[in-house]
């Protein structure tokens, strides 16, 4: 609801201010999409830091298994279970994984980039408008 | 008095049903163009807060199912995900010969090794104390149908409460204006009054917005 984080104004500010500026349709509208953009930020966030936190997992074991014998067998989980497997197939499965979860990153990031510039957008319009009498930061 | 506010719940309503709802029957919320439209005296006012109000409480009502169903279905996900995962891993092993070495969760902190055959059947459980042996093949098309339906419905629920959440936000907005009418239209019946008994001075200040 930070969209909607009006704070009161003061006398002078109110003076300042003159008439109250008309919130139009296409003024909540603006608004409404702004709340909904930081919103979806927010989450986009949340879940990049958790896919990278996986993906950096996935790298150092990568490392670790570089340092392991070609004949070694390993637990790898699939679903709850740990299937002993030659470290072979490890690795690839381990590079289809690691695979998969950047493709997931770079999608994220895309999302969040366009998200981050509608903001920036509809920020230079809604503040043309109602400068002062609206607080759209965080 | 009272009928007046119910002329106002009507129009609100009225618009209600004239505007579209979103893709799950959610109706939007009116949005007030014009504060006259809804109050034309002080009167109105309480009756038409008041009916905001219970409009803002109905779709938070629905803003709460859906949260729980959206938590719901966070959970059901990544399960679905782990046995389709699995199944997937037994299927590239239909071929082999020899039996793979497990190491599989018994209870949360207890394992156990098990040998697993290669297989072309596997058991999956349904629900209601049921368990069904499926063709390898047919419990992959039927969990990656599963994980799909559920992503779809993640992704309603998601929309919806975007959609609810908008609605709050002009209905919060709608509230406030008419609160704000309210409190001009008082400074206004305020000077009137002071001006009528002859107590108005010069220094008064100009009502902003009036």
């Amino acid at each position: 609801m930070m969209s909607m984080n009006r704070r009161m104004l003061s006398k002078e500010d109110e003076e300042a201010v003159g008439d109250e500026i008309e919130v139009r349709r296409e003024d909540q509208d603006k608004i409404n999409k702004f709340s909904r953009l930081h919103s979806h930020e927010t989450l986009i966030e949340e879940e990049l830091k958790v896919k990278n936190k996986e993906k950096e997992e996935l790298d150092d074991i990568t490392t670790e298994l570089e340092l392991a014998d070609e004949d070694d067998i390993v637990p790898y989980k699939v679903g709850d279970a740990f299937f002993h497997i030659p470290l072979s197939q490890a690795q690839e499965m381990l590079g289809v994984s690691t695979a998969k979860i950047e493709g997931e990153i770079e999608e994220l990031e895309d999302k969040l980039g366009s998200i981050r510039e509608e903001m920036t957008q509809l920020k230079v319009e809604l503040y043309a408008r109602f400068g002062r009498t609206i607080n759209l930061e965080v | 008095m009272a009928s007046k506010g119910k002329e106002a719940a009507a129009v609100a309503s009225k618009k209600d049903a004239a505007t579209p709802s979103n893709p799950r029957g959610i109706p939007y919320a009116p949005f007030v163009d014009k504060v006259e439209d809804y109050v034309t005296s002080r009167a109105d006012v309480e009756p038409t807060l008041r009916s905001f109000q219970e409009m803002i409480a109905k779709y938070q009502f629905m803003e709460q199912n859906l949260q729980k169903r959206v938590a719901g279905l966070k959970d059901k996900l990544p399960d679905i995900q782990k046995t389709l995962d699995t199944v997937r891993f037994l299927k590239l092993r239909t071929d082999e010969s020899d039996p793979i070495e497990t190491t599989f969760e018994l209870n949360p902190t207890l394992y156990a090794k098990a040998e697993i055959p290669p297989t072309d059947e596997v058991y999956l459980w349904l629900g209601a104390n049921v368990m069904l042996a499926y063709p390898i093949d047919e419990a992959e098309t039927m969990l990656d149908s599963k994980h799909q339906a559920a992503k779809q419905s993640l992704s309603n629920c998601e929309e919806d409460l975007d959609f609810l959440r908008e609605q709050i936000t002009t209905m919060e907005v709608a509230v406030a204006r008419v609160y704000n009418w309210d409190v001009v239209q008082k400074r206004k019946e305020k000077d009137e009054e002071e001006k009528s008994k002859g107590k108005g001075k010069g220094k008064e200040q100009d009502t902003p917005g009036g």
